[in-house]
């Protein structure tokens, strides 16, 4: 089975508005969740202009956008994802 | 201006061991409508803030002379008559050496009482030629040694304060006369046989760093390398912001064709562009990031570019490059750029002029510059402080 494909933007929005703290998310990964995912960083994911999306910092888990990203978020979404579909 | 050269004039000093100031002091100057390429070098007497200022006085008014095309020996009078006499050696002293490059023409030395100047050929000496020797009717106990010289492409100028060539005076036996001009000439030799391009910068901060390591790491007078490098211009280009026109993005992507060592892509959407015209991915090292990093991460895209983000790592680099910030102090991103700048002599800004309105969010926790504006600080930083050629074009 694949591994969970997560996406971090590193463009000036997002990275001002919380990214930063995202981009270490791999050392903050509780227990089980270590090992299921690939990260990688993007230089932008152009999203922060669209005004449908709730607002910086973006990432995509899966092709998936979460707006308004932080770590819990990303966190709950791959247990989700996983429990729905465990590796 | 002769566009097939560039004169790449760098220095590297190290201060005496436990003072606060160089008693050497080294100012440069380009006069790029008359074709010049103006350096001193001074050494004050002693050490620390007094020795500072006198050298300091001396390179001020060198360059003022040299720059107005003033006689040779009333230059010198002047500088001798106006610095401080010394109470206890009843002198006033600042040794000194003067270049007066034309591209095309003559370059003048003048030296007085500094270790004689060296000329490379490639990793080959061109031994100074016979010169005329000033002696001032004011100062009868100082002679000038006046040199004039041909540089050609590819040459080299080293010019160094007496705490390079007396480095490791009394260190033993090997070095009972210290390092010497012949130890140094043959230390430079050897650096250019290893690295044929070494850069005026990389060259200075060698020798320096040679000279300080025979004193055992113990700066026992102050370390003054200046290094002149005419060569063909080395040319970088910066590409940023995305084109006003969508049409335009394929002509701007074309520019990023220097190669990764050349090219410089700062932001996001612009990174985007050039993969999409390259088909090939930006690859950032998480492994390599820090916790709490100032400045998002850099990347590459191999072979093409390095990438690092917009608006935030141009405004630490122009800060940087204000301010003289020293390079280990900066955030991994704004010292890789600002390393590739300084190892260019040609620095061509390839603007696109869209704004972004997402930065212009009231909500964000900073101001962003507009991009334009920042390209054109820091291409007067590199003019005017670093000696760079500059060259904007907006898409």
């Amino acid at each position: 089975m694949k591994k969970l494909q997560l996406e971090i933007c590193c463009g000036t929005s997002c990275f001002m508005l919380g990214a930063d703290k995202l981009l270490n998310i791999e050392n903050d990964m509780p227990t089980e969740l270590r090992g299921k995912v690939e990260i990688r960083a993007l230089p932008c994911l152009e999203l922060c202009n669209d005004s449908k999306l709730g607002g910086a910092p973006y990432v995509k888990l899966n092709g998936e956008i979460i707006e308004k990203a932080t770590c819990e978020k990303i966190f709950d979404r791959m247990r989700e994802l996983l429990d729905a579909s465990p590796l | 201006m002769n566009h097939d050269f560039f004169v790449e004039m760098e220095s590297f000093q190290f201060t005496k061991t436990g003072q606060a100031a160089c008693g050497d002091d080294i100012q440069m100057e380009v006069l790029k409508n008359e074709n010049r390429y103006l350096a001193v070098l001074s050494d004050g007497l002693g050490s620390g803030v007094k020795a500072h200022v006198l050298a300091n006085m001396t390179t001020t008014m060198a360059l003022r002379f040299l720059r107005s095309n003033m006689d040779m020996l009333q230059s010198i009078e002047t500088i001798m008559d106006s610095l401080p006499v010394c109470e206890v050696r009843k002198i006033s002293y600042a040794t000194f050496s003067m270049v007066d490059i034309r591209l095309g023409g003559i370059t003048r030395i003048v030296e007085m009482g500094n270790p004689q100047y060296i000329q490379l050929r490639g990793d080959e000496e061109v031994p100074p030629i016979s010169h005329k020797t000033v002696t001032s009717s004011h100062w009868p106990d100082r002679q000038v040694e006046c040199y004039e010289i041909k540089l050609e492409l590819g040459d080299r100028l080293i010019i160094c304060s007496d705490g390079v060539t007396q480095s490791g005076l009394g260190e033993g036996s090997a070095y009972k006369f210290g390092w010497c001009r012949s130890g140094e000439l043959a230390f430079a030799q050897e650096a250019i046989r290893q690295k044929a391009d070494i850069s005026s910068y990389a060259l200075a901060r060698t020798i320096s760093y040679k000279a300080l390591n025979i004193s055992k790491n113990v700066c026992k007078d102050d370390i003054s390398c200046l290094v002149i490098y005419l060569r063909t211009p080395r040319v970088m280009r910066v590409l940023t912001g995305p084109p006003y026109y969508k049409e335009n993005d394929a002509e701007f992507a074309a520019q990023a064709s220097l190669g990764e060592e050349h090219t410089l892509v700062c932001g996001g959407t612009t990174a985007n562009i050039i993969e999409r015209a390259v088909q090939k991915k930006v690859q950032i090292d998480l492994a390599s990031l820090k916790a709490g990093a100032s400045l998002p991460p850099a990347g590459r895209i191999p072979g093409v570019a390095l990438v690092t983000e917009g608006i935030l790592t141009l405004t630490r680099v122009c800060r940087a490059l204000e301010d003289h910030e020293p390079l280990d102090t900066l955030p991994a991103p704004a010292r890789a750029i600002i390393d590739m700048m300084m190892q260019h002599d040609r620095i061509e800004f390839i603007v696109g002029t869209k704004v972004n309105e997402a930065h212009q969010d009231p909500t964000l926790p900073q101001d962003l510059e507009l991009r334009r504006g920042m390209i054109k600080r820091i291409s007067t930083a590199l003019n005017s402080l670093y000696r760079k050629e500059t060259k904007v074009n907006y898409y």
